[in-house]
């Protein structure tokens, strides 16, 4: 029986198919958001499940590379990373599946796992677009990752524990949104970076890089590859509405919190243009990562009773 | 293993995929010696006015992710090199659709002493739209043709000759 549930929570729900449909759904709202703010008509409601199958059933091109294991496995720890992510966030607003103290840094951990396996992907081949596109990535893992992890700690100290399970609950009586609004724009940017939208699309780059990291890869590699960034979209919305917009019970506040976040993000793709790579690690390590430490040091003297 | 055609399942999946092909079209384009007028018109197709992302069309960088080429330009001898692996990079099913009536005889630029000749005189090509350069409309009425072709299980190229013929090009 308890195998049965593991099975069924990896591969029915939350993780595996309703991950998956709703990782569609995330990318299909996000393009036709931009699309309605760029005065189109935009995409179908289908159109990210039509792209996904014509991938798989296209030919994968096996391209000249340093080492063909690492060709085929990355996409597949790429996808499965962002599967056992899913395992730990509020998923839908039900509780979370798997549930420990410090289960927070895992799941960053696991999100991480996504553009490690892209910036390998990229160095992996001998395109030098993907050479470069996988080094912007890299780098940009550097720039962001610290900060991210940094605002996410602020609700978990004020908390008082690293387990999302326990801030989820405790964020129901505090919106962290309101009390430290410097940690939930520094998340809500930090996330975009991990997405790698505009403006953080340097890795990227259609007009100067061709496609970036993934410019080698065709059919099947690709395919996994988007259904990984789309579903790491899902939990990382999840995991910052989680934390600051008063937490996820139940279905209905989770499609409303989550889409009203996907929708502030959709404002800053459209509204801000690209950032060169050195101009988004100095955003982050100036002005990012101090503003978060400020608003950490804040909430620790707090939570000490010293202010 | 033996895989009867007849089977349902079969039959099942090869519809799915027919349909996921005809709504997800991504195409790479390239310039083969055009003097950009094709080009601009081209961009124009992407631009909110006509917006082809409702028919799930979308311009890509890389060949290796495109499903369709689309070639603007007489081939000159410069760029028949880079126009064959531009084409050979592409993974398979793949389409050429080639814009304008240089792609389609040479047009003006017919005889250079630099320009090799048409597209279809290099890779083989599957829609071709003539007019100089033509408007966007015409550009998304030879994709759908190329649609409405391929949902018939018939991708053929329209033969050039009876463009020709009908004075267009």
């Amino acid at each position: 029986m308890n195998t049965l549930t593991s099975f069924f929570s990896l591969l029915i729900f939350p993780a595996g198919l309703t991950l998956l449909l709703a990782g569609m759904f995330y990318d299909w709202f996000d393009r036709k958001l931009v699309a309605r703010f760029q005065n189109r008509v935009g995409p179908r409601w289908f159109q990210p499940i039509a792209d996904v199958i014509k991938l798989f059933a296209k030919e994968q091109i096996t391209p000249g590379i340093k080492n063909p294991a690492l060709f085929f496995g990355l996409p597949i720890v790429a996808l499965s990373g962002a599967l056992a992510a899913a395992l730990y966030v509020p998923l839908l607003g039900f509780a979370p599946v798997h549930s420990f103290p410090g289960d927070l840094i895992v799941t960053i951990y696991l999100l991480s796992l996504l553009t490690i396996c892209m910036g390998l992907a990229g160095w992996n081949t001998s395109s030098r677009f993907s050479l470069i596109g996988a080094t912007r990535a890299l780098t940009q893992v550097f720039a962001y990752e610290a900060p991210f992890l940094l605002a996410l700690l602020g609700p978990a100290m004020a908390a008082g524990s690293w387990q999302i399970d326990v801030i989820n609950d405790y964020a129901r009586d505090h919106w962290f949104a309101i009390s430290q609004p410097v940690g939930f724009i520094i998340a809500l940017i930090g996330l975009m970076g991990k997405l790698e939208l505009p403006p953080f699309d340097a890795p990227e780059a259609e007009t100067e890089i061709v496609a970036g990291a993934l410019t080698e890869y065709s059919g099947r590699g690709l395919a996994i590859f988007r259904i990984a960034k789309a579903l790491e979209l899902v939990v990382g919305i999840t995991l910052v509405s989680a934390f600051y917009l008063g937490g996820l019970q139940g279905v209905v506040p989770f499609f409303v919190k989550t889409l009203a976040v996907l929708f502030l993000m959709t404002i800053f793709q459209v509204l801000l243009t690209r950032l060169r790579i050195d101009q988004t690690v100095g955003l982050w390590w100036r002005f990012g990562t101090i503003l978060v430490l400020a608003q950490l040091l804040i909430t620790i003297l707090w939570k000490g009773g010293l202010l | 293993m033996n895989i009867n055609n007849n089977q349902l399942w079969v039959k099942v999946i090869k519809k799915v995929r027919a349909w996921a092909r005809l709504n997800s079209i991504w195409a790479v384009h390239f310039n083969s010696g055009s003097c950009n007028g094709c080009d601009i018109e081209i961009l124009a197709t992407l631009t909110p006015r006509y917006d082809v992302e409702r028919f799930g069309i979308k311009l890509e960088g890389s060949p290796r992710h495109a499903d369709i080429l689309i070639v603007t330009g007489p081939v000159t001898r410069q760029a028949r090199e880079r126009l064959l692996r531009t084409y050979e990079q592409m993974p398979e099913p793949k389409f050429v659709v080639s814009v304008g009536s240089c792609s389609v005889s040479g047009g003006v630029f017919h005889g250079c002493y630099n320009v090799g000749g048409s597209v279809d005189e290099v890779i083989p090509v599957d829609v071709f739209i003539p007019g100089c350069p033509p408007r966007p409309e015409a550009i998304i009425d030879g994709i759908i043709q190329l649609l409405t072709h391929l949902k018939d299980g018939n991708p053929r190229p329209a033969r050039k000759e009876q463009i020709i013929e009908r004075g267009v090009a």
